[in-house]
């Protein structure tokens, strides 16, 4: 671990970086030789940490145009619906039946209205390289967006910008280090163009470096690599820096960490992941997309928060997984040829770090 | 065919060298049935009547003449209300009513839905019996006396009135609550009690599923050496950078397990049972294992219980450990509260099996058999833990069967409930079945053994202030 003061010295030094890359990105449009990451792109790599995640819900001013018949019932009100009726009922009637469906949820028809999200627009990226029927415009214009997840959720409280998911899985994702998603790009000969990079996701296993305001996150900052218990958490994507923005390939198989409070140390598989993201000396901004299983993702719902939880943002677990196998789009079963995963987007901030990789001693529980 | 992919998995990875398995009852997490350590307790006045007799898992405890262990119900907060007795109220809550419909404590659910099993449902005081006093019985200590409804005298430590569990059949078990650390939004549980356990004031006893461990005060893990001779450090130098001796007051005084090393002049060192203390200083969270991972250093505990079944495994996993079944399979305990106001559990084959069915197979057995399979044993098995028992089962409604019954399965069971795997976990190590049920499995649903913890502060489970 850094000291302080060679954290302040990193920080001085990522500011300064910061401001001569300014300078340069006004004076020319030229790639931008290797040392306009400063300290921060050493060795041709250069780190960072995931600060911000949200599932991309594309949203207008009171939901008007993507939310027109307003937003979708959760547990309480569907239970009020079900069994507010005077009628005497017995605690398997109602509220296991209504767990025992929420863990074994089925694509079976039920009465309520699910309430997708409507209009053309959403953020994402082309996932299948193809510009299909039910593919969205990204908001700068590009065709062929895959985010048919945003159908699901873009109506649903606790996605949008003041949910309850949105908030929790930040606010837990700062505080528990073994969420801590780390990205590092290597061969890295220039943050502005640069036709061949290597990017590595990790677990990182310490904390973020917050501002006074706690609000804002400091780069400079150093993470360590968890390759005692996070290995499934690395994989390794090709990408290119095209005017400061990380584009990677598909990667077939990406697992991040998502794991929220109440104990639980969940994750996240993504099937053709991809990231795009503006990077700078500082910080990495933008999308990473790919599709969710719908089981998996229903799992971890219904294993990180509970009923309770999911009633303060109107979120039905069992109506939610109905409409993401309706609308699922990708990687179907060999033997039914049923999609089985969703298209998806998660809009993430990321802040500087320097990695550091585990020495390579001897541990006891290892033996 | 998860069987199929189970086997394909295991094997890819132990050819890959990936799995890292450990028969858990060789590993470091237990003592051995020869070893006799327990743990010292400060002596504290207690009625006739009352004693205190040593357990595998929570240590000391109060128990009757008889040797029933004694708890508490302390008062606690559910989402929408609180259970439990209130401290220094002078009353019992735990009563002879039978409770008939749910209280809607806990959301989003109202409250007002019958309980099932009405024709057989038990009032409270009938399964925790109160701890009866003489009617001229006068305080002790922190023991003192309240008054049941029915007038009777009723034992009360620190302000909360004393029971014992209809679960507890023989002297030293504690299947009625446990204080080790698990939990969370679980309903409000009763606790044993027991005397405190004599440490000086620089340190502390955290209780773990797998034994009590000594922390300082501030909750970090403490190590011993094996370089360090009895009441002697070898900790110079360059090992004192990674290792902090615990320092002992000037006016530390040798007494019972615990003694004081000199290292030099004025500076004194705690040491336990001969062991000179130290915490790790790479360590930034509490009650971690972290330090034992370095040849020769090792967490300190004043007692541990004894191994697990023989063929029992851990195996690594995301955050740390689990104790898996001898294919690697991770061990899943079954939690649940029900939501009457006596809060009682629902988490044994003596109580309605309709919630954990709800949960693993939405009613239907066959499901749930597949979705949280029971953990089988071998004929004649038996573990050298007294918390690892055979039971018979019937799979099909979860209760006690006798062996012999058609479809009957022997299954092991932790602290009188079974334990169980889960059918969608793929390879060993993987721990997908955690937090399955509601409210994060901690109030009716399932969690994974896990024996360490290297991300939150070894909590295994317990938030209680994450609610």
């Amino acid at each position: 671990m850094k000291s302080n003061a060679v954290r302040m010295m990193s920080v001085a030094g990522s500011l300064l970086a910061a401001s001569v890359t300014v300078a340069l990105s006004t004076a020319s449009a030229q790639p931008v030789p290797l040392q306009e990451g400063g300290g921060a792109l050493k060795d041709r790599r250069i780190g960072y940490v995931m600060t911000h995640k949200y599932w991309a819900v594309y949203e207008t001013e009171g939901a008007k145009t993507e939310c027109p018949q307003g937003f979708n019932d959760g547990p309480r009100e569907q239970f009020k619906k079900l069994f507010d009726d005077g009628k005497k009922r017995s605690i398997v009637e109602a509220q296991l039946k209504r767990e025992g469906e929420q863990w074994h949820p089925t694509t079976a028809p039920e009465s309520f209205v699910f309430k997708e999200a409507q209009g053309n627009t959403s953020y994402g990226l082309n996932l299948d390289g193809k510009v299909g029927p039910e593919d969205f415009l990204s908001p700068e214009g590009e065709k062929g967006i895959d985010n048919q997840l945003y159908r699901v959720i873009g109506c649903i409280g606790h996605y949008r910008t003041m949910g309850t998911i949105n908030h929790f899985e930040n606010l837990f994702m700062r505080s528990y280090d073994d969420t801590r998603i780390v990205i590092e790009l290597t061969e890295v000969d220039s943050l502005k163009n640069d036709d061949a990079v290597v990017v590595t996701t990790y677990r990182g296993s310490d904390g973020l470096l917050q501002d006074a305001t706690g609000e804002g996150f400091i780069p400079g900052g150093t993470q360590r690599i968890d390759m005692r218990w996070g290995k499934e958490y690395v994989s390794k994507l090709k990408g290119k820096i095209v005017d400061g923005v990380l584009i990677t390939e598909p990667a077939d198989r990406v697992m991040l960490p998502w794991g929220v409070t109440f104990g639980t140390s969940g994750y996240h598989v993504f099937r053709g992941f991809e990231l795009k993201l503006k990077l700078d000396p500082e910080a990495a901004e933008g999308l990473m997309a790919g599709f969710v299983d719908v089981k998996a993702f229903n799992h971890h719902l219904n294993t990180s928060w509970s009923t309770h939880h999911h009633s303060y943002g109107q979120l039905s677990s069992p109506s939610q997984y109905k409409a993401m196998m309706r609308l699922a789009d990708g990687y179907p079963d060999p033997k039914t040829g049923k999609n089985t995963a969703i298209s998806s987007a998660v809009k993430v901030k990321f802040t500087q770090v320097y990695v550091q990789q585990p020495e390579q001693k001897e541990l006891v529980s290892k033996q | 065919m998860n069987r199929l992919r189970w086997l394909l998995s295991a094997a890819l990875l132990v050819g890959a060298g990936v799995s890292q398995t450990t028969l858990a009852a060789t590993g470091p997490y237990w003592q051995s049935k020869d070893a006799k350590d327990t743990e010292s307790y400060v002596k504290v006045p207690m009625p006739a009547g009352i004693q205190v007799i040593e357990t595998e898992l929570e240590g000391p405890v109060f128990a009757t003449a008889e040797g029933k262990t004694l708890y508490t119900w302390p008062l606690g907060n559910l989402r929408n209300g609180n259970a439990g007795d209130r401290r220094n109220s002078g009353v019992s809550t735990c009563d002879d009513t039978i409770y008939k419909e749910t209280s809607g404590y806990m959301s989003p659910y109202p409250p007002g839905f019958l309980l099932p099993e009405l024709e057989t449902r038990k009032s409270c005081e009938q399964l925790w019996p109160a701890v009866l006093a003489p009617a001229d019985a006068k305080p002790v200590g922190k023991w003192t006396v309240v008054k049941r409804k029915n007038g009777q005298s009723q034992w009360a430590f620190d302000g909360y009135p004393v029971y014992t569990s209809s679960l507890d059949k023989k002297a030293g078990d504690v299947f009625g609550g446990t204080n080790a650390l698990s939990g969370g939004a679980q309903g409000i549980v009763r606790q044993p009690i027991g005397p405190p356990p004599d440490v000086p004031p620089e340190l502390d006893v955290v209780p773990f599923r797998t034994g009590h461990m000594i922390t300082t005060y501030k909750g970090f893990s403490v190590y011993a050496s094996d370089a360090d001779a009895p009441g002697k450090s070898n900790c110079t130098d360059k090992c004192l950078s990674d290792w902090d001796p615990v320092i002992a007051p000037q006016t530390a005084k040798t007494k019972g397990d615990w003694s004081v090393v000199e290292r030099s002049p004025g500076i004194k060192q705690w040491a336990y049972r001969g062991q000179p203390l130290y915490t790790y200083v790479h360590e930034k969270k509490a009650r971690a294992v972290t330090g034992s991972d370095n040849p020769g250093w090792h967490n300190v505990y004043t007692q541990r219980a004894l191994p697990p079944p023989a063929d029992f495994t851990v195996q690594d996993s995301r955050i740390g450990q689990v104790l898996a079944d001898k294919d690697g399979k991770t061990i899943y305990i079954y939690q649940c509260n029900d939501d009457a106001l006596d809060q009682q559990t629902c988490d044994h084959p003596d109580s309605p099996q309709v919630y954990r069915m709800a949960i693993c197979g939405n009613f239907d057995p066959n499901v749930c058999n597949a979705t949280f399979p029971y953990v089988k044993a071998s004929p004649g098995a038996k573990a050298d833990s007294s918390l690892w028992t055979v039971v018979t089962i019937d799979p099909k409604t979860g209760k006690w069967a006798k062996p012999g019954d058609a479809g009957a399965m022997q299954v092991w069971a932790y602290r009188g409930r079974p334990v169980y795997t889960y059918g969608e976990d793929l390879k060993p190590g993987d721990a997908n079945g955690d937090n399955y049920g509601e409210f994060n499995g901690q109030r009716n649903g399932f969690r994974a053994y896990w024996v360490r913890d290297d991300y939150r502060n070894n909590n295994v489970g317990r938030t209680a202030n994450d609610r």
